[in-house]
């Protein structure tokens, strides 16, 4: 049932909205590789969703529309986190957190798993966004590019580079690596 | 027979399910002539597997009460420009209203996912429920102390052990039949325990108990122990955990089952 424009309606489905908290968590954990930043991110989003909401069509999937938001939310923040960083210190890059694991008790695999979460921390955050919304969240290209607003060949493109980036990574780790843009 | 060569984008695709039939059969068959390229295939695969399933994690999580809070329309007066003037008044409570319809809404609304997610740490008695289904359902022989041929039999006992009445669900339209039930020591009170089992002989607990008295009734949780999960709820004082190894989605349909035909008992048993 479509909302009339300019009606003051709350317009977003509050049980779908609770319904899409864990998975922007999930996405949010995933970009910022942190839990409180990623709950942060999460309420951010949840916050811009609600000023926005004429923007939103009944009907439509408002798990996309709500990631997108993010993604939107996101690059703001990093732009605003490299500009504040940059006065500060070369060292410490915004967009290569270090990624706190979920924990899983009596996680055998943990020290692997460990190793592929830091090597997928040091991809550029455009390649790890596409990564992750491919591997983690599972969507269809074609929302992946409607999400980051790029077309589904560079979707592609970047898929194709973060994975050949994470094999050169997997197969020599260490520390000081860092991938070229 | 001769296969196209197969190019990079096809391969992720195909990596991440989004390959058409047709052009899957291709890369499966470029798959079998060329090792080095199905062990890339396979390596890409172990990766997105292993993300999700770190990453699943998440999902289990409970939702901190801040972003639920934030999932609820803001009281803001920000976006009312376009009303006109005559409704302004209403509006502070008309949000009041909405509100408390959604925090109402939301807290009545047993059965969400999201809700259910909010679980967090799983009680004691989650806990003693997982024990007890991991020690008793991995039993080939003796998993329950009577069989589900003497039901009445084993409904009386443990009605009368606990002291009050209990039910033994009929799980059928979910594929599990009872296969018996037993009587499991509880910290305080015992508990009843009836074991199910499906055609694949997966097995299922339900266990219930009567609450202590200063417990008031919970939606449904959810909690994994050791491999075992478990959506556990509070209904008129009494507890109630359904434990088994199935994933969580199917665990929560079969807790609505479960639900639904306590509540027709109950409602059966107080006519």
């Amino acid at each position: 049932m479509p909302t009339p424009p300019g009606s003051d309606a709350p317009g977003l489905p509050q049980p779908d909205l609770v319904a899409a908290i864990p998975r922007l968590r999930r996405y949010a954990r995933v970009l910022t590789g942190e839990a409180s930043r990623a709950d942060d991110l999460v309420q951010d989003t949840l916050a811009r969703g609600w000023e926005k909401r004429r923007m939103w069509r009944s009907g439509s999937d408002l798990r996309a529309w709500l990631f997108t938001i993010m993604h939107n939310v996101y690059v703001n923040q990093l732009a605003t986190v490299k500009r504040d960083a940059a006065n500060v210190s070369i060292d410490a890059d915004p967009a290569n957190p270090a990624w706190q694991l979920p924990v899983r008790a009596n996680q055998i695999d943990r020290v692997e798993l460990l190793e592929l979460m830091q090597q997928v921390g040091r991809l550029s955050p455009d390649q790890r966004e596409v990564l992750l919304l491919a591997a983690v969240e599972e969507l269809r290209y074609e929302e992946i590019a409607g999400i980051l607003s790029i077309p589904v060949g560079t979707v592609m493109s970047r898929l194709s580079r973060a994975r050949n980036n994470l094999r050169q990574l997997v197969a020599e780790p260490g520390p000081g690596l860092r991938i070229v843009k | 027979m001769r296969t196209l060569p197969i190019s990079d984008a096809d391969i992720h695709a195909y990596v991440d399910g989004r390959l058409p039939a047709a052009s899957a059969a291709g890369v499966d068959e470029a798959l079998a002539n060329d090792a080095a390229l199905a062990a890339r295939v396979a390596e890409m695969r172990t990766q997105n597997a292993a993300l999700r399933d770190a990453f699943d994690l998440v999902l289990d999580e409970p939702i901190p009460e801040h972003l639920l809070a934030a999932a609820v329309p803001p009281p803001s007066g920000r976006s009312i420009g376009v009303r006109p003037l005559g409704h302004r008044r209403a509006l502070p409570f008309a949000f009041g209203v909405a509100a408390t319809l959604v925090v109402g809404f939301l807290v009545g609304w047993l059965v969400r996912d999201a809700l259910i997610e909010r679980a967090g740490t799983p009680t004691t008695f989650a806990r003693q429920a997982a024990f007890a289904h991991a020690l008793y359902a991995a039993d080939a022989n003796r998993p329950v102390e009577i069989w589900a041929n003497e039901e009445k039999r084993l409904v009386g006992w443990l009605t009368k052990r606990l002291g009050f009445q209990v039910h033994a669900p009929d799980l059928g339209s979910v594929g599990y039949l009872l296969v018996g039930g037993r009587l499991v020591a509880g910290n305080e009170k015992p508990t009843a325990l009836f074991m199910y089992e499906n055609a694949d002989k997966e097995r299922l607990s339900l266990q219930v108990r009567k609450q202590a008295s200063d417990s008031g009734e919970t939606a449904f949780r959810y909690a994994h122990e050791n491999g075992v999960g478990v959506f556990y709820w509070v209904d008129d004082a009494c507890g109630y955990a359904l434990s088994g190894n199935v994933d969580r989605s199917q665990l929560l349909k079969i807790a609505h089952v479960v639900y639904g035909q306590l509540v027709a008992a109950d409602a059966a048993g107080a006519k």
